[in-house]
């Protein structure tokens, strides 16, 4: 048996939603169910991750929802992403769900922001925050740092994949950025964060909901729109694992936790990088995308900055990323936008639409342990 | 406006100096004599018996020279004229905040030396901890004859004082202190840098955990690390805000000697990778600093009568330095010492720890907290090569930061003198 994502849905993305995380949710689901032809009767699954403020419980009575046979959550922020998709995957694989819904509410702009400082009581944490190393930007930085030393990138190649991004985001009505492009000088002159990384390194916060409605691709058939066949998912953690930390590993300016991944994704789905279409890349922090494409096999290590030289990353490039405008264009929705705009691709629907029909690569929170997914029309 | 009104914004007195350029040679009120050099030597509590012995002035007192005293302000002084136009704005405080001078020769006795400054520029109004105000910069060079001897950049802060906002200090973040790190807190606490190495196979680990990955016995076990390492990584950090720390600062990922990493705040001059460090410890973390030659620190009880005499000794008669009444007034707690003797002060500590013959070439300095009369100013200083880097602070904070060039007398090496500690 195979699963398909059936149908999509989010709210607005805003940096102020004025109603709360759990509204938001329902408002998201709704959305995906009527977008699948489906009823909230139907669902007999919810999966979210586990910085998600809404039980499963909770959203199964706003929504009416009377019965649940499988509620699951996975771990480390972002990283979660894809995962939740793969959870709902392996449930209705063993039968032991119909229909399951993976969800992400969060007024992160105008609620809780995760980019301040934060004192973990997680004794990881311990090593890094009262040393000063206590937001998720100084903590990607000491990375891009290391990268930059080891690759011989520059910060003008973070600055390429911030100026990509905002070029697609920019012709995006849903984007945050829409109708504003940057260039490489804008990045040049934003002010330090965390050095190396400056504020145009750094995604945007936002508020809003994503989720997308999984099923057998036997029933996704029959509903309302063309399923988005999941080829692949993978979950992946890489040796001396932390969270944003992994400073400890032989080589720290890498990601092996995404080879972990990438591996699984190619193997299962049978597909290459040269097969992809278009990639949807987690992009947090702009480091971590150079870093994900060597990783996922697009170049070798060390050499993203020529991939991305000459908008190689931009519509009508030789691999084209993030065509909504990713979390630094359209939304910072913890990855769960990026899946709904795969989807879109393999529909044909996206307001920036790749040509062709090839399978679609989704990548999830990178510096945590991580997920992925390859979407495609048909098996 | 006309030109012969005074301006009455410091932007209009900008445009009005700027494109004026340099102002013309004023000299100075007498030659460098040996009077005036014993008095500040005397006040600054400088024994260097270099300068009479050689008959040359100390270079950082070359302002001293040109210093106008308690005579009117020239018309044409472009401090002067900026300074006028803030006091006209309600921008009536001042304090300096830059001075970085540069010598090309010592100045010798019976030297007849003139000076010419310029205005570089205007900036504000700017919020800073003191309040409201505008950054004048001017660029002064001094000439003894045709011939360049010294030069400087200046920056001083027009302000409206106001209050700091009254903002509870925020926590610093405290270790997660467990069964499994216990050791290494304990070892931070005793000025030791503690490593977990596991008791069968001997492996070091960081940071430690209750089993070993190589053997996987669970026997952990310590050894002290020579606090030896060099940068693998680092961030300067600027933003958003962390509790109890003021940014920038930096955080270094090291690679140690005996072959893990750990990390912690980073300390000094902006670092490479690569660079050589070595382990201290404050308010109960580790801190790495330059792996390099360390001064001797040097701790000076800051007396009214210090004050007061160096004041006058570098013909500084502003009255926040000797009138504590106008002091208190002007928003202080009391008089605080004046630019040109932090600058003495840090030749001094200098030529001290170096030797009396040392060459100074530069004196680059940046003043934060004000020292204040009773206030303790302890001076540190490491050496790369042939620059002194240098902080001076008080129970306040850092007074002065500074960077100090020097050369060796006659070719000589730079540590002869014994009083580099490593």
């Amino acid at each position: 048996m195979t699963a398909a994502i059936a149908g999509i849905g989010a709210t607005e993305f805003s940096k102020d939603s004025g109603r709360s995380e759990l509204r938001l949710a329902v408002e998201a689901i709704r959305a995906a169910l009527d977008d699948a032809g489906l009823r909230p009767a139907d669902v007999s699954g919810l999966v979210t991750f586990t910085m998600d403020g809404n039980s499963e419980i909770a959203v199964a009575r706003e929504l009416g929802i009377a019965e649940l046979t499988f509620l699951t959550r996975i771990g480390y922020g972002g990283g979660a992403a894809c995962a939740v998709v793969q959870q709902a995957v392996l449930a209705v694989d063993a039968g032991l769900a119909d229909v399951v819904v993976c969800y992400r509410a969060l007024n992160e702009r105008s609620g809780r922001r995760f980019g301040q400082a934060y004192a973990s009581p997680d004794p990881d944490a311990g090593w890094h925050a009262p040393m000063g190393l206590a937001t998720p930007a100084a903590q990607v930085a000491m990375v891009a740092r290391r990268y930059l030393h080891d690759s011989g990138a520059s910060a003008d190649d973070f600055g390429r994949v911030t100026v990509a991004a905002r070029r697609h985001a920019a012709t995006n009505p849903y984007a945050w950025f829409h109708g504003r492009p940057i260039t490489l000088d804008h990045h040049r002159a934003s002010r330090w964060i965390a050095e190396p990384l400056r504020l145009l390194d750094c995604c945007q916060e936002s508020d809003g909901a994503v989720a997308v409605v999984v099923t057998s691709l036997e029933r996704a058939r029959d509903l309302a729109r063309p399923p988005a066949v999941v080829a692949a998912s993978a979950q992946g953690s890489g040796p001396g694992q932390y969270v944003m930390t992994s400073y400890y590993r032989p080589e720290m300016g890498a990601l092996p936790e995404m080879g972990v991944v990438a591996r699984q994704l190619w193997r299962r789905s049978g597909y290459g990088p040269a097969d992809i279409r278009t990639a949807v890349l987690y992009d947090h922090f702009t480091p971590y995308v150079l870093m994900q494409l060597e990783e996922l096999g697009f170049c070798p290590r060390g050499e993203a900055r020529h991939l991305i030289a000459d908008g190689g990353i931009e519509l009508g490039g030789r691999l084209p990323v993030n065509p909504h405008g990713g979390q630094l264009g359209e939304a910072y929705i913890h990855g769960m936008n990026g899946i709904a705009e795969a989807v879109r691709q393999i529909r044909g629907t996206a307001v920036n639409q790749v040509p062709g029909d090839g399978p679609v690569l989704v990548t999830a929170g990178t510096g945590v342990p991580t997920s992925g997914l390859v979407l495609a029309s048909s098996l | 406006m006309t030109t012969e009104a005074a301006p009455s914004s410091p932007l209009a007195a900008a445009d009005l100096l700027l494109p004026a350029g340099e102002t013309p040679a004023k000299p100075g009120r007498d030659p460098v004599n040996l009077p005036m050099i014993r008095s500040w030597l005397e006040a600054m509590g400088d024994a260097n018996p270099s300068y009479e012995r050689t008959g040359t002035a100390p270079p950082a007192m070359i302002q001293v020279w040109t210093m106008r005293g308690l005579a009117p302000p020239s018309a044409d002084d472009p401090l002067q004229v900026v300074s006028g136009a803030c006091d006209r704005s309600g921008f009536g405080a001042v304090v300096a905040t830059d001075s970085a001078q540069t010598y090309h020769r010592y100045l010798r006795v019976g030297e007849e030396v003139t000076v010419r400054s310029r205005l570089t520029s205007v900036v504000g109004p700017k919020r800073t901890s003191l309040g409201e105000g505008w950054f004048i910069t001017t660029t002064t060079r001094w000439l003894v004859g045709d011939e360049p001897v010294a030069e400087m950049t200046f920056r001083i802060l027009r302000y409206r004082p106001e209050k700091p906002p009254e903002t509870p200090r925020a926590e610093p973040i405290r270790p997660v202190v467990t069964a499994d790190n216990t050791f290494f807190w304990d070892g931070v606490a005793a000025g030791e840098l503690r490593l977990q190495r596991c008791g069968a196979c001997g492996a070091l680990r960081h940071p430690p955990g209750p089993a070993c990955p190589d053997c996987g016995s669970v026997k952990p076990e310590y050894t002290v690390a020579t606090g030896a390492g060099t940068i693998h990584s680092y961030v300067v950090h600027h933003h958003p805000p962390v509790p109890g720390r003021r940014a920038p600062y930096t955080i270094a990922l090291v690679d140690l000697a005996e072959g893990v990493r750990m990390v912690a705040e980073y300390r000094g001059p902006r670092p490479e990778i690569g660079d050589p460090v070595r382990v201290a410890f404050d308010a109960g973390l580790p801190v790495w600093h330059p792996d390099v030659p360390t001064l001797d620190p040097w701790e000076l009880h800051v007396t009214p009568t210090l004050i007061i005499s160096t004041a006058l000794a570098t013909r500084d008669f502003q009255n926040v330095h000797h009138d504590r009444d106008a002091a208190v007034r002007l928003g202080g707690k009391d008089i605080f010492v004046n630019i040109l003797t932090t600058t003495g002060l840090v030749q001094r500590f200098v030529t001290d720890r170096l030797g009396p013959a040392i060459r100074i070439r530069s004196i680059r300095i940046r003043l934060g907290t004000p020292c204040h009369a009773y206030d303790t100013l302890t001076f540190t200083g490491q050496v790369f090569g042939d620059r002194v880097e240098v902080t001076g602070r008080t129970a306040s904070g850092v007074h002065v930061t500074g960077t100090v060039e020097v050369a060796p007398p006659d070719g000589a090496g730079l540590s002869g003198d014994g009083a580099v500690a490593s």
